[in-house]
Order: C-alpha cells, then sequence, then structure tokens
C-alpha cells in the first residue's frame, strides 16, 4: 500500500491556470478553460485560477466561488440586504428579500458584460498561512491540513517557491484509492 | 477644571476599549460635544416623595442639570441634563416573571451609573434582565441629545443621538442615531442610523431602517459638530422657555387640573392647555394649546403642540405631536415626530399604534384610520400606503411579510398582542385607571414631590465636579 507525499498528488504549477496581477476576469476564465482542455490526467477539473506577480510568484488565488462573487451587484441596497443577518432573519427572508430587489436591478447580459472587464485583484483571495504545504509532506497530514481550515486546495512549496497545487479532489481519490486497497486485503 | 477633563478621557477610553471589535473610536464623536463650562453652569436636583425609596450616591462626578428620583449612584459620570427617574425600580419582595422561572427580589433595586457620560439621556423603568434584578447598571457607556435608556442596563455601549434602547441587556454596541431597540439581549453589534428593530427570539422580528438620505434632513450627527437637524432646531427653538422653568424657584402651576392628574413642576405649560383627570404630565414635557383627555400622558422630552388628545393616549418619552387630533386609545412611541401643518391636521383614529421612532410630517391633509399599525417615514398618503397596516391584518402574519423598507417575520398576532399589553401597562402604571380610590399611578403618586438642589466646586481643578454625597431617609 502506498505512502502518498503532497507531491505525488500535485498538479505542477506549469500544468495549473494562470493569469498575471491586471488581468481581466474574462482572461482568467479563458486561462481557466485553457488549462483544463490541456489537463486530462484526471476526470477531476481545475476549479481556480492563480495570480501571478511580475516575479511569478503567486499572490492570490481565484475560486470558482469569486467568479461567481464578481456578478454580484456592490452596491448599498445589496450590502443592507445582506446586514439582515445579523437581526436574526432566516436565510429564506434574506432571499426573498435579494429575490425582491434583483426585480429592479439591471439585465443579466450588462451585469455579466460589467463583471468581465473587473480585474482579478478585486476578487482573489490572498493565501493564508494555512494554505501552503511543503511538497514532502505526507498525505495524512496533508488531509488534516484542508479539513481543519477548510479548504478547497493547498499551494506546495519547495524550499520557498510555489510549484504546484494540491487539490481536494485529487487528495480525495487517493484516500479512495488506499481505502479500497485496505479493504482489498482484509 | 482639570479633573473634570480627565474623567471625560477615562470614560472615552473605556468606552473605545468595549468598542474595540467594532473599531470604534468615539473620541472625535463626543470631545468638543459639550464644552467643559457648559457642564459647571447648572445645578443639580433630585426629587422626595412619601411613595419611592430615597438613596442617593454620587461620587467624582458631574450631574449638571440632571434630576433623579429612587434609588441611585453614580460614580466617576458625567450626567448632562439628564433624567434618571427610578420611579419603576422593583422593591424588595416584588417577583420577577421570567419564561417559567418567578425569581424574588432580594432588595431594592438601584440604578447604578458607572464611568459613563449621558447627554440629556433619560434612563427610566426597571432591569428587565434575569441575571441583574437589583442592579440597573449603566457602564462605560455614552449616550448622546435625548438618546432614552429605558428598562435596559447597558455595557460598553455608544448610543446616538435620538436612540432607544428598550428593554433589552446591551454589551459592546453602537446604537447609530435615531435607532430603536427592543431585541431582549444584544452584544457586539453595530446597529446602523435610522434602524427600528423589535424582536421576541423565536416569537418575531420586526425590522424597519430608514431611508438614510431622507432621515438625514431631520437628525444628521457626525464626528466634529453637535447632532443637526429639524429635530435638534425644533428643540432648540423652545429652549428658552425651559430656562424660565427651572431659574424660578416657587412656580404657580399656569392652568388648573384636576386632584387625580399630575403636572410636573418641571414642564413648560403654554395658553390654553387642557389637563383632564388622571393625565400624568412629566418633567420636561411641553404642552401649548394642548387639550388633553382623561388618562391621557405627556412623558419626559415630549412636546404637543395645538394638538387634542381624546383620552387613554400615551405619548412616549421624546415623543413630538404637532397640528394633529388623535383619537382614543393611541399610542405614540419613543422619539416619534408627528407634525401636520395648521391647514393641513394629522388626524390619527382611536386605538392606533404609531410604532417607536416614527416619523409624520405632512403638507397635505392625513387620516390614519382606527386601528392601524404606523412605521417609517411618512409624508403624503403614498408613503401611509407603505408604512402602515391594519392592526387585523397585521395579526394574520404567520410567517413572514415585507413592505417597503420593513420586514417581519413570525407570528404577527403575538407582536400585536405583545404591544397592546404594554400600551395596557403603561397607562395603568401611569394612574389611566384611577377612580377615585384605587389604580394609583404615577399621575396619582407623582403629585407631591419636593425638589432639592445640589451644587458642583465653583472653582480649582475640581471645577464643575460634585463632592461624594450621599443621601437617605
Amino acid at each position: 500500500m502506498k505512502q502518498y507525499l503532497v507531491k505525488d498528488l500535485m498538479v505542477p504549477i506549469s500544468e495549473y491556470a494562470t493569469v498575471s496581477v491586471g488581468s481581466m476576469l474574462s482572461e482568467a476564465v479563458i486561462a481557466l478553460e485553457k488549462a483544463q482542455e490541456e489537463y486530462n490526467h484526471t476526470h477531476y477539473r481545475h476549479r481556480a485560477v492563480l495570480v501571478l506577480d511580475n516575479a511569478k510568484q503567486v499572490v492570490g488565488k481565484l475560486s470558482q466561488l469569486d467568479f461567481l462573487r464578481s456578478l454580484e451587484p456592490q452596491d448599498e441596497m445589496l450590502e443592507r440586504i445582506k446586514d439582515i443577518q445579523k437581526f436574526g432573519f432566516s436565510s429564506k427572508s434574506i432571499a426573498l428579500q435579494q429575490e425582491r430587489y434583483r426585480q429592479t436591478a439591471p439585465p443579466v447580459k450588462d451585469v455579466f458584460a460589467k463583471a468581465a472587464k473587473l480585474k482579478v485583484e478585486d476578487f482573489m483571495q490572498t493565501p493564508s498561512e494555512g494554505e501552503y504545504v511543503n511538497e514532502e509532506t505526507s498525505l495524512d497530514t496533508a488531509v488534516h491540513q484542508l479539513i481543519n481550515g477548510h479548504h478547497l486546495s493547498l499551494l506546495v512549496t519547495h524550499k520557498k517557491k510555489i510549484v504546484g497545487v494540491l487539490r481536494m479532489s485529487d487528495v480525495f481519490a487517493a484516500t479512495f484509492h488506499v481505502m479500497k486497497e485496505v479493504e482489498a486485503t482484509e | 477644571m482639570k479633573e473634570l477633563e480627565r474623567l471625560l478621557d477615562r470614560i472615552t477610553q473605556r468606552v473605545n476599549i468595549n468598542l474595540r471589535e467594532l473599531e470604534y473610536d468615539v473620541n472625535p464623536l463626543v470631545q468638543k460635544l459639550i464644552p467643559p463650562n457648559q457642564m459647571t453652569k447648572f445645578y443639580a436636583f433630585y426629587g422626595i416623595t412619601p411613595h419611592h425609596p430615597l438613596n442617593f450616591q454620587f461620587k467624582n462626578s458631574n450631574l449638571s442639570g440632571s434630576y433623579f428620583l429612587g434609588k441611585c449612584s453614580v460614580n466617576n459620570s458625567l450626567l448632562y441634563k439628564s433624567d434618571i427617574r427610578g420611579d419603576e425600580l422593583k422593591q424588595k419582595a416584588d417577583v420577577f416573571k421570567y419564561q417559567n422561572f418567578e425569581i424574588p427580589v432580594n432588595e431594592d433595586e438601584a440604578i447604578e451609573i458607572e464611568d459613563s457620560f449621558l447627554i440629556k439621556t433619560l434612563v427610566h423603568n426597571f432591569s428587565h434582565d434575569p441575571e441583574t434584578l437589583e442592579k440597573f447598571f449603566i457602564r462605560d457607556t455614552i449616550a448622546t441629545h435625548y438618546a432614552n435608556i429605558h428598562g435596559s442596563p447597558s455595557d460598553g455601549c455608544f448610543l446616538g443621538p435620538f436612540s432607544t434602547v428598550d428593554l433589552t441587556t446591551i454589551r459592546d454596541c453602537l446604537v447609530g442615531t435615531f435607532s430603536y431597540i427592543q431585541a431582549g439581549e444584544v452584544s457586539h453589534l453595530n446597529i446602523e442610523p435610522g434602524t427600528v428593530w423589535v424582536r421576541s427570539p423565536d416569537v418575531f422580528n420586526f425590522l424597519y431602517r430608514f431611508p438614510l438620505q431622507r432621515l438625514q434632513n431631520y437628525i444628521y450627527f457626525t464626528a466634529g459638530s453637535p447632532p443637526q437637524g429639524i429635530f435638534i432646531d425644533f428643540v432648540e427653538d423652545r429652549k428658552e422657555a425651559f430656562q424660565r422653568v427651572f431659574n424660578v424657584v416657587n412656580l404657580e402651576p399656569s392652568v388648573s387640573i384636576p386632584s387625580s392628574a399630575s403636572l410636573d413642576r418641571f414642564a413648560v405649560i403654554k395658553p390654553k392647555t387642557h389637563i383632564s383627570e388622571n393625565v400624568l404630565v412629566s418633567q420636561r414635557a411641553y404642552l401649548q394649546n394642548a387639550w388633553l383627555g382623561k388618562g391621557a400622558n405627556a412623558q419626559e422630552q415630549s412636546y404637543i403642540i395645538n394638538s387634542r388628545l381624546e383620552g387613554n393616549d400615551i405619548t412616549a418619552h421624546g415623543a413630538k405631536i404637532i397640528e394633529a387630533d388623535l383619537g382614543m386609545d393611541v399610542f405614540v412611541g419613543f422619539n416619534c415626530f408627528l407634525r401636520g401643518r395648521p391647514e393641513s391636521r394629522l388626524t390619527i383614529g382611536k386605538e392606533s399604534i404609531i410604532m417607536p421612532h416614527t416619523i409624520i410630517d405632512i403638507r397635505k391633509p392625513l387620516t390614519i384610520p382606527a386601528g392601524h399599525l404606523v412605521w417609517g417615514l411618512v409624508t403624503d398618503e403614498k408613503d401611509l400606503e407603505k408604512c402602515s397596516l391594519p392592526l387585523k391584518a397585521f395579526s394574520k402574519i404567520d410567517t413572514r411579510f415585507s413592505k417597503g423598507d420593513m420586514i417581519f417575520e413570525g407570528k404577527g398576532a403575538e407582536f400585536v398582542t405583545a404591544f397592546k399589553e404594554r400600551i395596557h401597562h403603561i397607562l395603568e402604571t401611569n394612574g389611566a385607571f384611577f377612580n377615585g380610590h384605587s389604580n394609583k399611578g404615577h399621575a396619582q403618586q407623582n403629585q407631591n414631590i419636593s425638589f432639592n438642589t445640589i451644587q458642583p466646586y465653583p472653582k480649582g481643578d475640581r471645577e464643575g465636579l460634585y463632592p461624594t454625597i450621599i443621601i437617605r431617609p
């Protein structure tokens, strides 16, 4: 039974979707599509784009949720609706308020066109300390790190350089594989 | 005056420490709000009655122009023209009912104000917190102009002008200008200006938020200047009338009042005012050409001008009624501003409830039908349609409801019942149902109050501070 290390499961950064700081969201979407077409080692698809600075260092990560967030109208009214939560109203009531508001919002086509031109750095998440993992780390430790931080992926480091991405989907597949092996040997 | 300034710094720092999580600095808001020389000008006074415990303790504090009744202590605090009215505090051997508990009260309840700065603030009622039955505490708190702390222990809070905390224990919160909170227990919340929130956990939840731009015409408060807007102009225009009642020692009432009614000696009464039986007029109330029917009341800082109240009407703390005709049993909540015009009067049908912090400001005649609930900002018929509902219809809400800027969740019937019960309780406490021998309330018990004055150090480092004073029977 194989004892996996992080480097065995990671996607090398060269095969991951990346864009530079200053890119538009539309460019990030294209980069993600392209990376997905070229990466065919597993049927699990990429779900994020890494944002690189001029020195090619990773400075942020743009997830599918971040893309969707760019479509949310950024206005005072919506903020006020979101704020209702702190007064103890149910999510059903908040959703109804949002639905009511959306009836007065601009057409979807306009919202999408506007979002495509927004900058990636306005929506990306800056990785926190717990999102980095050394490539020599064991799978058990990496799993613990994913669970504790509720992360969908971790940035894999070699010395101080980011060399890849450890995706939860690949970790899940490997773990599941080990589980099946154990069951078969018992 | 050094000690006074040091005290303000100490209070400000303590409030900031409590509000650090909300990243709020109260310093720029309060530093120049009341010039220190204003705080040395006015005497403080306290009431003595046969009906309320007499137990005051003042230590290292400024009490400028403030009024005290009942049992209270003030330590390391600045109280500017505030009313600390302890005539509804719990008494020893009372039993406090909370959910399924019946908790005996061990000693007379006291209002305990510590490390706080209250400006023109009303403190009234009793602590509704079952965890602190005998202590209605106000700690590390700054309350600005015309705030109401009503039955609400407070710790580490900042209350904006014309805000109200009602029957709610509040900790480390920021309550915005003209916000009304009645929510049981809240902590670490930043409540934006113009929020009206009434919640009974797991039963109902009512929320209205004023359109801020429109609200700012009425009240606006920002760092570096005192509160501004129509509310402030309205009060300032009538300030002089109060100076007379506070300057003169023996003042004869300007109207005749029935023996069952109470007219506070520190209220302003202008001509053609009529006061019927069982009426209560509290200190700092202002009546001008006002007709008050049997059992009506005008509470602290309320103004009733060119208006008629048929009877059993409640004008809650800070409410203003101008050019209006109210039917029987109308409730006008805290800090409401109801303004008709001489040619465009406001008529409110019987048994209607005007929610606390409602603004009705009209330029064409407007009638609110009987039995309606009104909230928010109403300037015409169109607004009224968005901001009102018949009480019967409201009672039918079973899950959730939304209208204009109001959102409601829970049982409408429970909400209406809670309001009606409270209205009945207020009338009862105020003596509206007195029948000549029983059902006495404030209107009958507050008639014979003696007032004594106390003064601060006139000069030196302690200028403006009052010496330690203990007053007991």
